[in-house]
């Protein structure tokens, strides 16, 4: 399966997921999933998790 | 008439299974083929032996359910966080770390991975997973199903009501109160590893004494109807990613006992160890004999109790279930932990599209068959002796009879985790010394750990006590042993005078039966044949490594006989 497809499947799961929090009236989750999952997608760019983990911890 | 598969994957055992027109055809756990010991890594290798196993291409498959909801699982870590906000980041980091790397996306994993459409592949909740991998096989019409674990999505127990293959919640208690992280939290604090050393603080429970009921008591609560409140300042599940305890389960029971320190129960500090294990053990039957009674109250019409979840791997607390509880029957699965989800979610998915699903499991032997001619050859090329005996239970009783230890692979391998004469390590069950002798030199395992008999239904009654009945087919609940026992059998059975005996009939399983009939006593001692910290053998090769590395006597390979000597 190419990469196109499996990023628009991936990108339609995070619309289901965020359906899911919508029909669950978990409005108050939606921008927190939203910042975490690009962070993610950042992290991912930016050269792999395993360089960023560690710091992760100190975001906080 | 649909071909359906069931999966279970990322927490722990992994698993997949297989079912076609509404029946189990194959069942097995990752585990067996990575040959890493609760393996909870996406289960290729098992979904792929699932489908050899059955001879199905990957395009034939209707339906493929995963063992638990992705998203509900997420809703709970992120509120489980606010709720515990600013303690619980650390944890929260950890746990979106897993769910957004993979976890959330599982559902779109497998359906590249069988290449299915969307609509081909759903999820259904962790706990009806469980509680429908025990009702429906169970043969029980109705039923009352109780499912208790860690953790599901957010559920730590549950209670359902089995009816017309239909399963109906009647109760459920939500995370953070659970009685298998309790059980979890008391593994970890006696040394061993959460989610494996579960069965060493059960064994361990009968050197002890339950003593310390008033310092249990200032950290987790049993309810009348067997819910539990945990203190949350004592458990750290909630908050912390890999610490399932704090300061003050130390403050209360003294430190906790380092990971892997030699065991010596006649030490004080040791026995103290072990009056927590039977602490633990006691509260844990007193909740699991409550939610059996509450069960009963919310099923009126059911005789039977179907056990799901980790916790119903507890040997001693089925026990007490059934002697004590207000079930006629009680029925436990053999896969009944995260592995079993597979099993239940298969068969929600054939029952949701059309198939009756509901017919009583016969025999576990669900995995991939021995390959003889496979073993022939590598133990040919390694140099160990193979013949094909004409009387091969009569040369495998003699050695049995004569002390030896004899390794055994042989026909399909066994769903769930015990070796129930497929992949077993057998021996002649006395003198006592055998138990250290195979805990020692082939286990290399607590000594406190027990070894289980199997026997015949004819011979049952005269060496164990306790109603028998379909429990004992799977090897999940202890019987107390007779006094003819105690004299034949010493190796076989636990400090507390019980054992997890194998109830073996000839029509499921002519071999063995034959076998025991041509020992000197008809019971025979039955481990799982692994070696200390692997997975049990499954292929011919692991078998054929074991006995490389074990002083075992010979290993039986379908009708082949095989010896280290050379030819």
């Amino acid at each position: 399966m190419s990469l196109w497809r499996r990023l628009v499947a991936r990108l339609r799961t995070v619309g289901d997921l965020v359906g899911f929090f919508v029909r669950q009236n978990r409005l108050f989750f939606v921008p927190m999933l939203l910042v975490l999952l690009a962070a993610g997608v950042l992290l991912m760019l930016t050269g792999g998790l395993s360089y960023v983990a560690p710091f992760v911890y100190t975001l906080f | 008439m649909a071909t359906v598969l069931g999966v279970s994957a990322h927490y722990h055992d992994a698993a997949a299974c297989l079912v076609r027109d509404g029946a189990v055809v194959a069942a097995v756990q990752q585990e067996r083929i990575s040959r890493v010991k609760n393996d909870a890594s996406f289960p290729a290798a098992a979904i792929a032996q699932c489908l050899r196993i059955a001879d199905v291409d990957p395009g034939a498959i209707d339906r493929a359910v995963f063992y638990e909801q992705p998203f509900a699982k997420l809703e709970r870590v992120m509120r489980s966080t606010l709720t515990t906000f600013p303690h619980g980041l650390s944890g929260f980091v950890a746990g979106m770390a897993r769910q957004l790397g993979g976890r959330v996306f599982v559902l779109d994993h497998l359906r590249e991975h069988l290449g299915l459409s969307r609509d081909q592949v759903m999820a259904v909740p962790h706990h009806q997973s469980h509680a429908a991998s025990a009702y429906l096989v169970s043969g029980a019409e109705p039923a009352a199903v109780l499912v208790v674990d860690g953790v599901g999505e957010n559920e730590t127990t549950s209670i359902w009501h089995g009816t017309g293959g239909a399963l109906v919640p009647r109760y459920t208690q939500p995370f953070p109160d659970s009685l298998g992280l309790f059980y979890a939290a008391i593994t970890a604090y006696l040394g061993f590893a959460v989610n494996e050393g579960e069965y060493k603080v059960m064994g361990l429970a009968a050197f002890g004494q339950p003593r310390l009921e008033e310092e249990f008591a200032a950290f987790i609560t049993v309810h009348d109807d067997g819910s539990v409140t945990l203190d949350r300042d004592t458990f750290l599940h909630m908050v912390h990613p890999t610490r399932a305890f704090g300061p003050r389960l130390e403050q209360r029971l003294g430190p906790a006992r380092p990971f892997g320190r030699p065991w010596r129960l006649f030490d004080p500090a040791d026995a103290h160890y072990a009056d927590v294990a039977a602490t633990a053990q006691a509260v844990l039957e007193t909740a699991l004999l409550r939610l059996a009674r509450t069960a009963h109250r919310l099923c009126g019409d059911a005789d039977t109790l179907c056990l799901a979840g980790g916790v119903a791997l507890n040997v001693r607390a089925v026990r007490r279930v059934l002697d004590e509880g207000p079930f006629h029957e009680v029925f436990v699965a053999p896969a009944a932990g995260d592995a079993g989800g597979a099993m239940g979610a298969a068969l929600l998915g054939a029952q949701d599209l059309g198939d009756d699903v509901q017919r009583p499991l016969a025999d576990a032997a669900l995995g991939a068959p021995a390959d003889a001619a496979r073993a022939q050859a590598v133990a040919a090329s390694l140099g160990f002796a193979v013949a094909r005996p004409s009387d091969l239970l009569g040369q495998a009783a003699r050695v049995l009879d004569d002390g030896g230890l004899l390794a055994v692979c042989r026909g399909r391998s066994e769903w769930g985790p015990r070796a129930l004469g497929h992949r077993s390590l057998l021996a002649r069950p006395r003198p006592a010394a055998v138990q250290d002798r195979i805990n020692a030199q082939v286990k290399r395992r607590e000594p406190f750990r027990p070894l289980a008999p199997v026997t015949t239904r004819d011979a049952f009654d005269g060496y164990f006590g306790g109603r028998c009945d379909k429990l004992q087919r799977f090897m999940t609940v202890t019987n107390p042993a007779t006094a003819k026992a105690r004299r034949d059998c010493p190796a076989a059975l636990h400090v507390d005078g019980t054992a997890r005996a194998q109830l073996v009939e000839a029509a499921s399983d002519p071999w063995l039966t034959g076998l025991l009939a041509r020992t000197a006593e008809p019971v025979l001692l039955n481990t799982s044949l692994n070696a200390a910290g692997e997975p049990i053998c499954d292929a011919v090769e692991d078998a054929l490594l074991f006995l490389m590395r074990h002083r075992v006597a010979a290993l039986v390979v379908d009708d082949l006989w095989i010896e280290r000597g050379r030819r």
